[in-house]
C-alpha cells in the first residue's frame, strides 16, 4: 500500500518541470527555415543550397540571434545571450556586414520612438553592440591541416572563454564544410610499407572531423551548422542537367532540388563519415 | 607540416620514448597526429610505464598544434583589425566606385567576368594606373594572355598628370610607371611558383617601403585554368581551388585588393554566364559581370555576388580612347 502511495505522489509540479527542461534543453531560436525543425543542442545540421542561396546570410542571422541579450537596459531584444564559434573555412567572412545587421537589429528593437533618445543612449548602444561582438568567436583556416589542428586545440579555447564570458557556447558554425574537398580528394596516399599509417586523404581527414565532433558534442551540447554548396550534376557539364517535374529520385541516386520554377538534380559529395552524423539536410 | 623527430630540441618533452610510442600506432609526422584519435592515444598512454612523459609530450604536440592555426578572435578585434588594415582602393570610374560603396576592397578577391572584347584587360589597365597614381603604391600585374600594354597606362597616367587636381603630388610618369610591375605567366605552375615568390618577398618585407604593394591583377585567371579542368581526376578542380586559396591569403594576410579575370561561356538557356563552373562560384568575395554595348565606349558593369550588397545593381562607364 506504501508503495502505491509513493507512485501516486508527485514527483515535481509543472513548474518546476518547465524550468527544468528549458535549463537542460534551451530554447535555440533559429532563423527561418530552420525555425520549423525539431532541433535542440548535440545536433549537427548540414545547410545545402546552390550558389548564391543566402546560406550564410542564415549562419549570420542565427549568430545574431544568439549574441543579443535577451533584454538589456529595459528594452527587449529577444535574444539568447550566448557565445557562437565561426570557422570561417572559405575566407569570405565579411565582418562588416555582421557589425551592419547587429545595429540595424539593435536599432529595430528599440522601436520607432528611438529618434527621441538623447545622446546618452548612443553610447549606451556602443556598449551593447560591443558587448554582442565580443561573444563572436572568430577563427579562419586556410587548408585542412589548419582546420584539423583548430579543431583540436578548440577545447581549452571553449573554456576559456566560457569561463571569461561567464556562459557557454550554443552554436557551432562552419562556413563552408566541404571547402576543401577537391584539394583534399588530390591528395596521394604515399605508399609506404608501414602498414598500421593511416594515409592523408579526404577520407581520414572527414573521419577526423567527425571524430572531434562527437567528442567535442559529448561534453559541450551545442548546435552545429554547416553550409555546403550544392555541386549540381557533378559528372555531367552544365549543359547537360537535366530538369525533372517529379520529385522521384532518378536511377542515378540524384536528389531533386528545386529553385523557384526550375527544378535540378543534386548529388551528395561528401565522405559518408560526414554524412552518418547529420540531424537533417536543409535544402535551401 | 614537419616530421615529428624535428620538434624534439624545441620540446624537450617530445623524447625517443614518445617517438617510439607514437611509431608504434603509425604516427610519423604531425600530419598523421592530426588524423589520429588524441582521446584514445591518450588512454593508450596511460597504460605504458612512463605514461607521465607521453602525456607531457602529446600535450606539447598540442601546443605546436595552437600555433598552426590563425588564433581565435572575437567581433571586436576583427572589427577593429578590418577597420584598421582594409580599405578601398578607387578605381577611378566614379560610376563603378559608387557601385562597389568605394571601390576594390583590400582583402578582397574581385573577380571580373564578361565575353571577349568587352573592356576586361581596359578596366585593369585603367585601374591599374589610377592606384598607383592615387596611392603612391605599387601594383603588380600578372599577364597569362600578352594583353598587358604600356602604352595604354602611360596614356592613362599622362591624363592623370595633366588633370587640375595633380595638387603637390610632383610625380612623374617614370616614377609611376615603374611602380607597375608586370609579369607574364602562361601556366598553372608558373603562377604557383610566382605567388609564392611574392608570398615570400611580402612576408619578409619588415618595414614599410616607398612603395608597397596593394593591388594584385590577375588577367585572366580562366586561361590559366579552363586547359586543366575536365578530365575524370579531381586534379584539375584540386589545382583550381589551390590558385583561389593562395590568392585569397595573400589578399587577406597581406592586405592587397586581388582583382582577377575571367571569360563567360554560355548557360541554359543561352545566357552566358562565368566560366570555371560551380566550385569556382564559391572563391571569389565579389562577382562582377561586364558587357559591353556593340559599336560603343560604355560599359555596364553589374554584381553577381557580393558579401554585403544584393546583387543585380548595375552601373556604366566608359572607356576613352
Amino acid at each position: 500500500m506504501e508503495s502505491a502511495r509513493e507512485w501516486i505522489k508527485c514527483d515535481e509540479s509543472a513548474k518546476s518541470l518547465m524550468d527544468r527542461v528549458s535549463m537542460e534543453r534551451p530554447s535555440l531560436l533559429l532563423p527561418p527555415p530552420l525555425h520549423r525543425a525539431p532541433l535542440c543542442a548535440g545536433n549537427v545540421v548540414e545547410i545545402v543550397g546552390p550558389s548564391p542561396s543566402a546560406k550564410s546570410y542564415i549562419l549570420l542571422q542565427a549568430a545574431i540571434n544568439c549574441i543579443l541579450p535577451k533584454e538589456w537596459n529595459g528594452i527587449h531584444y529577444g535574444g539568447l545571450e550566448r557565445l557562437v564559434m565561426y570557422f570561417d573555412l572559405d575566407c569570405r567572412f565579411d565582418v562588416s556586414y555582421l557589425s551592419q545587421s547587429l545595429k540595424r537589429r539593435i536599432v529595430r528593437a528599440q522601436g520607432p520612438d528611438s529618434h527621441s533618445l538623447v545622446e546618452q543612449d548612443t553610447h549606451l548602444d556602443e556598449v551593447l553592440f560591443l558587448a554582442c561582438l565580443k561573444r563572436f568567436l572568430y577563427i579562419r583556416c586556410y587548408n585542412s591541416l589548419e582546420f584539423l589542428a583548430a579543431l583540436k586545440t578548440i577545447r581549452p579555447q571553449l573554456q576559456t572563454e566560457s569561463e571569461g564570458h561567464g556562459i557557454g557556447v550554443h552554436f557551432l558554425m562552419f562556413d563552408s564544410i566541404s571547402a576543401y574537398y577537391w584539394i583534399d580528394r588530390a591528395y596521394k596516399p604515399l605508399s609506404s610499407a608501414i602498414s598500421n599509417r593511416k594515409p592523408f586523404s579526404l577520407q581520414s581527414i572527414t573521419e577526423a572531423v567527425v571524430q572531434e565532433l562527437r567528442q567535442l558534442l559529448q561534453f559541450h551540447p551545442m548546435l552545429v551548422l554547416a553550409t555546403k554548396p550544392a555541386l549540381l550534376g557533378l559528372e555531367f557539364s552544365a549543359c547537360h542537367i537535366t530538369r525533372k517535374q517529379s520529385s522521384s529520385p532518378s536511377a542515378t541516386g540524384m536528389l531533386p532540388l528545386s529553385r523557384g520554377a526550375e527544378r535540378f538534380l543534386y548529388r551528395e559529395y561528401m565522405p559518408s563519415a560526414w554524412q552518418v552524423i547529420l540531424f537533417l539536410v536543409d535544402i535551401a | 607540416m614537419p616530421p615529428l623527430k624535428s620538434l624534439q630540441h624545441q620540446f624537450p618533452s617530445i623524447d625517443s620514448n614518445l617517438l617510439h610510442f607514437c611509431a608504434s600506432h603509425g604516427i610519423f609526422s604531425v600530419e598523421d597526429f592530426l588524423v589520429h584519435d588524441l582521446y584514445m592515444l591518450v588512454a593508450l598512454a596511460e597504460r605504458q610505464t612512463s605514461s607521465k612523459g607521453l602525456k607531457e609530450g602529446i600535450a606539447q604536440v598540442l601546443t605546436f598544434l595552437n600555433n598552426q592555426h590563425f588564433p581565435w578572435m572575437n567581433g571586436v578585434e576583427l572589427l577593429e583589425s578590418t577597420q584598421h588594415n582594409k580599405h578601398f582602393l578607387l578605381t577611378g570610374f566614379d560610376g563603378i566606385d559608387t557601385l562597389l560603396c568605394g571601390g576594390l576592397c583590400e582583402g578582397n578577391l574581385t573577380e571580373l567576368a564578361g565575353p571577349s572584347s568587352s573592356g576586361k584587360t581596359q578596366f585593369c589597365l585603367h585601374a591599374a594606373a589610377h592606384v598607383a597614381y592615387t596611392y603612391m603604391c605599387s601594383v603588380l600585374y600578372l599577364d597569362t594572355s600578352n594583353s598587358f600594354s604600356s602604352k595604354r597606362i602611360s596614356y592613362r597616367v599622362n591624363r592623370l598628370l595633366a588633370s587640375p587636381n595633380k595638387g603637390e603630388k610632383g610625380r612623374s610618369l617614370e616614377g609611376i610607371m615603374s611602380s607597375i610591375l608586370s609579369h607574364s605567366v602562361f601556366d598553372i605552375f608558373s603562377m604557383f611558383e610566382t605567388l609564392h615568390q611574392l608570398e615570400l618577398s611580402l612576408s619578409s618585407q619588415a618595414e614599410i617601403q616607398n612603395s608597397k604593394l596593394r593591388l594584385l591583377i590577375v588577367d585572366s585567371i580562366s586561361s590559366l585554368i579552363t586547359p586543366i579542368l575536365g578530365g575524370k581526376g579531381p586534379q584539375g578542380h584540386s589545382l583550381m581551388l589551390n590558385v583561389g586559396f593562395i590568392l585569397k591569403k595573400l589578399a587577406i594576410d597581406y592586405n592587397l585588393a586581388v582583382l582577377v579575370t575571367n571569360h563567360t561561356v554560355v548557360g541554359e538557356g543561352g545566357n552566358s554566364k562565368p566560366a570555371l563552373g560551380e566550385s569556382w562560384k564559391s572563391v571569389p568575395h565579389t562577382r562582377l559581370l561586364l558587357s559591353r554595348d556593340q559599336m560603343s565606349n560604355i560599359c555596364n558593369m553589374s554584381i553577381l555576388k557580393h558579401t554585403s550588397m544584393a546583387c543585380g545593381q548595375t552601373a556604366s562607364f566608359r572607356l576613352d580612347g
